[in-house]
Parts: structure tokens; sequence; C-alpha cells
């Protein structure tokens, strides 16, 4: 039993690790632009495709594909935010939300006109699992591939951290999540931090989803079967603010595997409903509060 | 005495007019059949092939003439596989269209949202789910189903394994309406072979990660799994069964395990895989015809489709009559082994409306049904996959 729940730990923080890096983006574009990006699912699935494309067409490395991901998810972010979520935000944040996922289901379907619907794969090998031994207790199974996954996606947030403490684009950022109007009276220009903000969090979806198609496999519904868990977690940690995104993610992750102990793992989705309904009831601003970019 | 008719009465006779001898010109209107396929979702890969085959089935009958003196027009919608979608696509095609039968519903999810629809407004249903309840429901004729249900699955399915010398068979089900039946038929079966069955994991398809599950059913040390899925979550079992190190047989249905996600796995991780599908009557020379429209070897579900339609228009031209109705009274008369051979609707049409009886033998099969719409038999085919290629292993 004690071999059984460490076995589903790390499933759990491994699937964690995976939903961290497009929970950040949804909560930084949340922080700072005050709406829930529904999009991200369509983003995270052009990073995939844009990964796999980089991999496999090109004969790219795993780590420069990765980079594909994020560039090009991130370049998709800053085009359709200019073109459609920005002339929707003075309307209010409920329009823009409700036009993010309708524009998520058109990004989705842009790919599936390009690529069509059947899986795609990464050209790497498939590796066994590493054994631990826990003696009587039994043993466990970790993946080498997911542990590099969980090794890239903490690469990542780090890189973030850096970016948004020590560099001007990142304090941009910060001060406009912060106090908009301040940080418009300092002369930021919200637009240029708005640009910066999706190329951002795009980027990660995009890197997350090739995160997960790495570890599956490339179809357009990548993205749209993450971006559930990766709302829970953002809400769970508190919309807007990135270390309760990292928070909630791996809560999530984590909640998720558990819940097989006790439920039918055919109700593994209603883990992230479960959550929203409790944070949204007890507790609205999440684990660590909002604003905490 | 003269009768006046006030200029308001006449004015509203004369609006009413087209609208009571309407079916006075419907004669020169198209018949209208809908196709409800999945376009997008779970069975993406599918339905563009199965609309082509009916885009076909039905310019070649218009070609020659149409049927009843009318031509034929295609409305084609996609249920997304999914049953909200499906639903609201029936709602259009039968209340908006006014169509006649719906043709090719795949998921079993989505035909049993959309039956009632279909049966509730005589508009006939031809669908190629495979889930046992579906003509068990109160359709009163309205289903024709082209799928082998899962009891004649089950029984293939069982077979296979026992006579490979399974012992322990271990099942990973997508939730689906068929995952407790088929786990509960071939339990059964397998008892009486011998084997034992070791449990049903029924997952989530649209999680990204089973390990959980995998482990569950691993516990029980299978040497036999079936796994009872679709091609996006099969892709991920298949992966991570490989990673966890299991060494034991693996059966799937084909409709998950198709080329695609061979090409999507590296060889390492399928080697070895079993899979089954109800074959298509590959001698038959409407399945030629068929590969002539798709240009490759033809899917089970676009023969299957293929067969839809030429039921459909040579039971509307048996009836005579150009609704659900005349479909349903006449669907299983086309079949008439006394009548000529015919593989293919515009032949038949000519046939029917000289006075001469049809036998349809399509695509997928013979095209018999019982009376609650299933067929009476089919071929199987069993194939295994060897350096990330399948091969034929057994067709029967």
């Amino acid at each position: 039993m004690i071999g059984e729940v460490l076995q589903i730990l790390v499933n759990g923080l491994l699937a964690g690790a995976q939903l961290a890096v497009p929970a950040i983006g949804f909560t930084t574009i949340y922080a700072v632009l005050r709406f829930p990006n529904f999009a991200l699912a369509g983003h995270a699935t052009i990073g995939a495709y844009a990964g796999v494309l980089a991999n496999v067409a090109w004969g790219w490395p795993v780590g420069a594909a990765l980079l594909a991901a994020f560039v090009v998810a991130g370049l998709v972010g800053v085009a359709s935010d200019t073109l459609v979520l920005k002339r929707l935000r003075p309307s209010g944040s409920l329009t823009t939300a409700i036009g993010a996922a309708a524009l998520g289901i058109v990004l989705e379907n842009i790919i599936r006109f390009i690529f069509g619907n059947d899986p795609l794969g990464f050209d790497v090998p498939v590796l066994r699992d590493w054994r631990v031994s826990l003696g009587t207790a039994g043993g466990l199974r970790i993946g080498p591939q997911q542990v590099q996954a969980a090794a890239a996606s903490i690469i990542v947030m780090a890189v973030l951290f850096a970016f948004l403490s020590f560099t001007s684009s990142g304090r941009m950022m910060r001060a406009v999540a912060d106090n908009p109007t301040l940080a418009a009276l300092k002369g930021i220009d919200a637009d240029s931090v708005a640009r910066r903000a999706n190329f951002v969090a795009m980027g990660l979806a995009g890197f997350g989803g090739m995160l997960i198609g790495l570890d599956t496999s490339v179809d357009p519904l990548v993205g749209a079967r993450v971006v559930l868990p990766v709302f829970a977690a953002a809400v769970l940690g508190g919309l807007g603010s990135i270390p309760g995104a990292v928070a909630g993610a791996f809560l999530i992750g984590i909640g998720e595997e558990m819940s097989t102990l006790v439920l039918d793992p055919s109700y593994r989705t209603a883990v992230g409903f479960v959550a929203i309904l409790l944070v949204l009831t007890l507790r609205p601003r999440g684990l660590l509060g909002e604003r905490a970019l | 005495m003269t009768i006046r008719i006030p200029r308001r009465t006449a004015l509203l006779a004369g609006l009413a007019a087209p609208f009571i001898t309407r079916t006075g010109f419907a004669q020169s209107e198209t018949i209208r059949i809908g196709s409800l396929t999945p376009q997008t979702g779970a069975g993406g890969p599918y339905g563009p092939a199965m609309v082509k085959t009916i885009s076909a089935v039905i310019d070649d009958v218009n070609a020659a003439g149409g049927v009843l003196g009318r031509k034929i027009e295609l409305i084609s919608e996609d249920d997304e596989t999914n049953p909200d979608a499906g639903v609201r696509a029936a709602r259009k095609l039968i209340d908006v269209d006014r169509v006649v039968a719906i043709l090719g519903t795949w998921a079993s999810a989505v035909t049993t949202a959309v039956a009632p629809l279909c049966w509730e407004n005589k508009v006939m249903l031809f669908t190629v789910s495979g889930a046992d309840s579906i003509t068990r429901l109160p359709h009163q004729g309205y289903i024709i189903r082209t799928q082998p249900d899962t009891n004649l699955q089950s029984a293939r399915c069982a077979d296979f394994m026992l006579k490979q010398g399974s012992k322990k068979v271990g099942f990973l089900s997508a939730q689906s309406p068929f995952a407790v039946s088929t786990y509960e038929q071939q339990s059964a079966l397998l008892k009486a072979g011998g084997a034992e069955p070791v449990g049903n994991v029924i997952y989530d398809g649209a999680k990204t990660s089973f390990r959980s599950e995998i482990d569950q059913i691993l516990k029980q040390q299978p040497d036999a799994l079936f796994l009872n899925g679709y091609q996006p979550d099969l892709v991920v079992l298949l992966r991570e069964l490989y990673r966890a190190g299991y060494e034991g047989r693996r059966l799937t249905p084909a409709y998950a395990a198709n080329d695609k996600l061979l090409a999507a796995l590296p060889p390492e991780a399928v080697e070895g895989l079993n899979a089954y599908a109800p074959s298509p009557d590959i001698s038959s020379p409407a399945y030629k015809t068929v590969q002539g429209i798709v240009r490759a070897n033809p899917d089970p579900y676009s023969c299957q489709t293929f067969d839809h339609a030429n039921l459909a228009i040579l039971a509307l031209a048996k009836s005579g009559i150009a609704s659900g109705v005349g479909i349903h009274d006449a669907v299983r008369s086309v079949g008439n082994e006394a009548g000529t051979a015919i593989h293919g609707a515009a032949e038949g049409v000519k046939l029917l409306a000289s006075g001469s009886d049809v036998n349809y033998a399509g695509a997928s099969g013979p095209c018999k049904f019982t009376p609650i719409g299933d067929i009476t038999g089919c071929k199987f085919r069993f194939d295994v996959v060897e350096k990330g290629k399948s091969r034929l292993l057994q067709l029967s």
C-alpha cells in the first residue's frame, strides 16, 4: 500500500510539473490583462505541432524543438491577441474570455485543416522506466523521459522568475499587474507590455504543449485536453499568482492521481472541477491569493 | 345570391395557396439524405472517407436519373464525435433540411443520443456504432446497423485470445457505452474457455497520462490485455505499457490501432500488437467500387456508409415512398435472396422500377438484418504488428 501511494505521488508530481508550465502562462495573462485566456489550448497545440515539425521534418534535437515550440506559439499569441482579443478587451473580461475560447477553437481547427486528425510522434526512442526497489513495500517505476520533461519545466520556471525579477521587461509586466493606472502614469506602455506578456505566456503554453506531446503524441486536441486542469491549477493557486499556479499545478496533478485510490479512474476529470468549486466557495482568492506576480 | 369574398380573405387565400398545394410541386424537389459523421474528435480520422463514399453513391444514382423521378441531395454534418454536437446537427438535419435518413453515426454515444430524434420524426438512422444497447432501444425499426454488435465481436475476440493461450486477461477500457458490456461478455467466454479475467479498468480518454491506471491493471499480472480504447488514448496506453515493461499480449480494435497510430509510435512499442476488425467483404464487387472511390484500401466504416447510401436509396425505390417511412418499410426487402444480385443502387433503382426484385450485397458484407436492425453476420480479420507494419494473421 505504501509503495502504491508513493508511486501515485511520483506520477502526480511528474504530471504536475507538466501542467505547471502552461498554468504559469495562463496566470501571467490573467495578471497583466485581467481575463482568463482560454485560447491557451489552441496555442499549446500550435507549440506541439511546431515542435514536431522542427524535430521530425527538419531533424532538430529536442532542446531546439522546444525552443521552436516556445517561439512559434509566442508569436502566434502576440498576433492573435493583437488581431482579436485586444479589440474585445474594452467590452469586459467576460466578453474577452468567451472570445478567447472561440479563438482557441479556431486555432485548433486551423491546425486540423493543415495537419489532419491523426496523431504524430516525435523522433525520440521510447525508454523503459527506471525501477526503484522499496524492499517489502514493492517498487517504484519512474519514466526517464518524464523526469527530463519535469527538469525542462523547472528550468523554464527558473528562467521565467529571473526574467520577471531582473529584466526591465519583467519589471514592467509586474508593475502593470500590480497597478495598471500607476504603471501608466509612470510612462509604461500598456500595449507593449501586453505584447510581451502574450509572447511569454503563449510561448510557455506552446512549450508545455510540446512537453505533453513528447510524453504522449501530438494531435489537434493536445491543448483541449489540458485546458481544464490548467485552469483549475491557476484558480486553485489564485488567478494572477505565478507561485500559486505552480503550487496549484502540483496539487491538481497529485490530486488527480490520488483520486484513483478511492474512485474509478474515469472520474479523474472531476478532481479539477471539484477543486475549482471548493476554492471558489471557500477561498475565492485562491491558495496564495492573487497578484503575487 | 352571390357569395362575397372579402378582399382580406382573398389575399390570405392567395398567400396560402402555394403551401396547400405544396405536395403538388414537391415532386420536383430533391430528396434529401443527411450524413452525420465524425469530421473532428476521436472519430475524425474516419469521417471524411465515410462522406466521400456516400456522396459517390448519390452522384452515381443522380447521374442515372435519380430515384422516384427526383434527384437526391446530400446534406453533410459533423458530429464532432460528441453527443452534444451530434444532437444539434441531427436537429438541423431533421427540422431544417427535412432529410429522410441520417447515415454514418460513428461513436456509440452519438448514435444513442441521436436515435430518439430519428424514430420520433420517422427518419431512418443508419449507423456504424458497435454498442449493443443501440439496437435494443425502442426504435420501431428506424435503426439499421452495419457494424457487428459487441456479442458478435466479443465472441471472436475471446476465442482469439484463448487460442493464443492466454490465461489471465486484463481489460483497459475507455469510457464508452460498450466498456462494461464488452468486459462482461468476454469474461464469461474466457471463463468458459479456462482463462481468468482479472479486471476492467475504465479510464477517461481525455487525459494525457494513464500511468496509475496501468499500474492498477498490471498489479494483477495479466498475460494478455484487451485495450478497448480509441486512437488518441491508445497511442498513450501503448507507449506507457512499453515504458512499464509489460511484455504480454495486447489485443485492440483496429479502428484504434490504424496505420497512423503505428506511424506515431516507435516500432518497439507496438511490436506484436494484435488488432481485430469486422472485415469488409474484400472479394465483393461493391468493395472494389469503394476502393475506386477512396483510392486506397478502404476502412470498414467507409464500406459501411457506402452500403448505407445504397440501402437507403434502394429502399426508397422499392417502397415508392420518398420518406423515412418508405425506407423503414422496404430496407429489409432490398436484400431479397430471390432477386437479381446487385452491388450498387444505380443499377438496382432501374431493376426495381421495372418491377423486378433485387438482392443487394454490399462492401461491408451481405447486409441482411435481424428484426431489431443488426446484421446477421460478417467476416473478421486479425492482424499482428511486426517491425512497425501490420500483417494479416487470419480472415474468417
